[in-house]
């Protein structure tokens, strides 16, 4: 005789119960899921599969799914109807300088904010945070007068100066989170202890240790201004000095979106790729930044 | 190695005072264990020391010098903190290496240092890992390589063996008692454990409300607390302290037992604690009588016996008591719940306090 021989047994019906609600409740998940995925990634997949078209598979109706005969010529085409290179390049130069350099104010900025106490450290919090609060378009007229008064209208370092500005704001409140849950202050008393000043710690110990958190806050930088056309458009007009997005836009309106629709979003895909690109190598990092700061770990 | 002279040293956050007026002197190698519980005001103290805390008045005298106002790096201080605070980004033998480096130290004389720091604290075979590779009492001896391999002058623990389980704790306690026999640095180490600080200390500060409550070595403490506060504190388990008063060479508890006290008892006619340690009390017919009690928990732990009882009346057989207290056995015999049995004690054990001040009266 075994030593269970003779318990009672509990029913199993329950289990089993929740085992067929959480299949059912998984199918509808996985079903709003894909439904919303497909939502997403349409327009994305209409833009890749159109940059390998003709013009006229591009436009017939029914729409063609899939390139018959796929062609690179319309990446050619792109190259020959705007300066494409060049507009990349100025985009690059621009979003790289903005994102590096709000990285490395906001980074002083939201430590001290994270670790020293001062008169008015709440309320200059208090502001940064209100700035999220204020919608952007507003700041329009302001923004521009205010590049034009310091004659940095059409110039590489106004756009910069404006996507800094821009940018600090949700960087310094995304890092002082971080140094406070992610960095605990012994590390720079340590520091102290050993032989840093205040600003050897930072730059010895708490910069190093925080580099997820300051790559977070690089890449968005990157991409804001990466993505930006409004302000690119406004800032600066000269044709040398367009961003990609700018350019793509006069792409459409110079030479007839119905005409080069291929084009058009060939020039579209590669001014996705140094974005993709980036996001693939730093998206470890960058999630980790994003929920390091989130919980106490 | 130095001598540290703390002279009515005051902090306050805002306006609220923390540390009133603490002055002591440390001695050249000396190694003072500051002790109380969370917030008295002892790792504030410490921070004081170390710099990394502000002096609203009085000085911290290092050497006959002042360091009220010198940064933490110009002290020549080590500290071990409680959470080890390593540098997560660097290797052992970088974050040992670290100070050094800073200090401007040739490469030769650095690597020398840190392997004769890690020969001290067996920690050879891990220069090249990381501190997340390392176990807890792994990453505490890397804290401990990384302030010994400076030579300081003077050595700061916060609370270094709070983060790790009970039977590192012992061990890690002989390794920094032994390194501090071998190094001989004056050493100001802060715990709320009184277990590491009777076992560590040359001498233990026991801080209560951000005063001072007494200094002196652990024996001292232990046998003759100056206040109600170190009697309760020091020694584990907790003495028993009783309330009521001394009338005709005999205590009379505030439940009416009645215990003979000894010729030199003090006399006075104001509320008064008696206070027994609980190994000082024996169960049984040994020595003059404390009193009849019933044990409520009997908890053996191998070598002693640790008893939860109710007094039932005093050691003059008059019926009163009702009070619980603590009784350490040392004997090798089983006892039983829900027994009554006669409990001596020496009087000459017998501490006594002043019920209103709680100092001790003599």
């Amino acid at each position: 005789m075994t030593a269970t021989a003779g318990l009672r047994r509990a029913p199993e019906i329950a289990v089993s119960a929740h085992r067929h609600i959480d299949l059912l409740t998984r199918i509808v998940i996985l079903m709003v899921l894909a439904l919303l995925l497909v939502f997403i990634l349409l327009p994305l997949f209409w833009m890749l599969k159109s940059s390998f078209q003709t013009n006229f598979e591009v436009q017939a109706i029914p729409p063609v799914w899939l390139p018959e005969n796929p062609s690179v010529e319309p990446y050619d085409l792109a190259g020959q109807l705007i300066p494409l290179w060049r507009y990349i390049a100025n985009s690059l130069y621009v979003s790289t300088a903005a994102a590096v350099i709000a990285a490395a104010l906001s980074a002083m900025a939201a430590y001290v904010l994270a670790r020293f106490r001062f008169p008015g450290a709440t309320l200059i919090l208090a502001l940064i945070l209100l700035t999220q609060l204020i919608p952007s378009v507003t700041r329009i007229f302001p923004v521009y007068f205010l590049i034009q008064d310091m004659g940095l209208l059409n110039t590489f370092s106004g756009m910069i100066f404006a996507y800094v500005g821009f940018s600090i704001p949700f960087a310094v409140l995304l890092l002082r989170g971080y140094f406070q849950t992610s960095c605990p202050p012994e590390l720079e008393e340590a520091a102290m202890m050993d032989g840093c000043t205040y600003f050897g710690a930072f730059w010895r110990v708490i910069l190093p240790v925080s580099l997820p958190g300051i790559a977070a806050v690089t890449v968005f930088t990157f991409l804001n201004a990466w993505n930006d056309f409004l302000w690119a458009s406004l800032l600066l007009s000269s044709g040398e000095m367009k961003t990609i997005q700018v350019g793509i836009g006069e792409f459409a309106t110079e030479s007839g979106v119905s005409n080069y629709q291929n084009a058009f979003m060939a020039a579209c895909v590669i001014s996705t790729l140094p974005a993709l690109i980036l996001f693939f190598f730093v998206q470890r990092w960058l999630v980790g930044g994003l929920t390091a700061g989130a919980v106490k770990t | 190695m130095s001598t540290i002279r703390i002279d009515n040293v005051r902090k306050s956050f805002g306006g609220f005072e923390v540390v009133h007026g603490v002055s002591l002197d440390i001695a050249d190698g000396e190694f003072v264990i500051l002790v109380g519980p969370s917030g008295c005001g002892k790792s504030t103290l410490l921070r004081m020391i170390a710099g990394l805390e502000s002096i609203s008045s009085g000085n911290v005298v290092v050497d006959d010098l002042v360091i009220n106002r010198l940064p933490p790096r110009e002290r020549d201080i080590a500290m071990v903190f409680q959470s080890y605070a390593l540098y997560p980004h660097m290797t052992v033998r970088r974050n040992m290496a670290f100070s050094l480096k800073l200090a401007g130290a040739p490469k030769g004389d650095i690597d020398r240092q840190v392997q004769a720091a890690a020969e001290i604290l067996d920690l050879v075979s891990l220069l090249e890992r990381k501190p997340a590779q390392l176990s807890g009492g792994q990453r505490q001896r890397v804290a401990m390589g990384r302030a010994i391999v400076r030579n300081p002058k003077l050595f700061l623990f916060d609370e270094p063996l709070s983060n790790l389980d009970a039977k590192l704790r012992v061990q890690m306690r002989s390794e920094i008692k032994e390194l501090h026999q071998r190094l001989r640095t004056t050493t100001v180490y802060v715990t709320h454990d009184q277990v590491e600080a009777m076992t560590m200390a040359d001498r233990i500060v026991v801080m209560n409300a951000g005063r001072i409550e007494q200094a002196g070595t652990p024996m001292d403490l232990y046998e003759k607390p100056a206040s109600l506060f170190v009697a309760a504190f020091i020694g584990s388990p907790s003495m028993n302290l009783i309330h009521g008063r001394i009338e005709d060479s005999a205590f009379l508890s505030d439940a009416g037992a009645r215990i003979p006290l000894a010729a030199n008892a003090p006399v006075t006619s104001d509320p008064v604690v008696l206070g027994v340690r609980p190994e000082s009390l024996h169960v049984g017919g040994v020595g003059p009588a404390f009193g009849e009690c019933r044990l409520r928990v009997v908890e053996p732990m191998g070598s002693e016996t640790l008893l939860a009882a109710t007094l039932l009346s005093g050691g003059d057989g008059a019926h009163g008591g009702g009070e619980n207290i603590m009784i350490l056995s040392r004997v090798k015999e089983r006892y039983a719940a829900d027994t009554t049995v006669r409990v001596g004690a020496d009087p000459g054990e017998f501490h006594f306090f002043d019920a209103t001040s709680g100092r001790r009266l003599e």
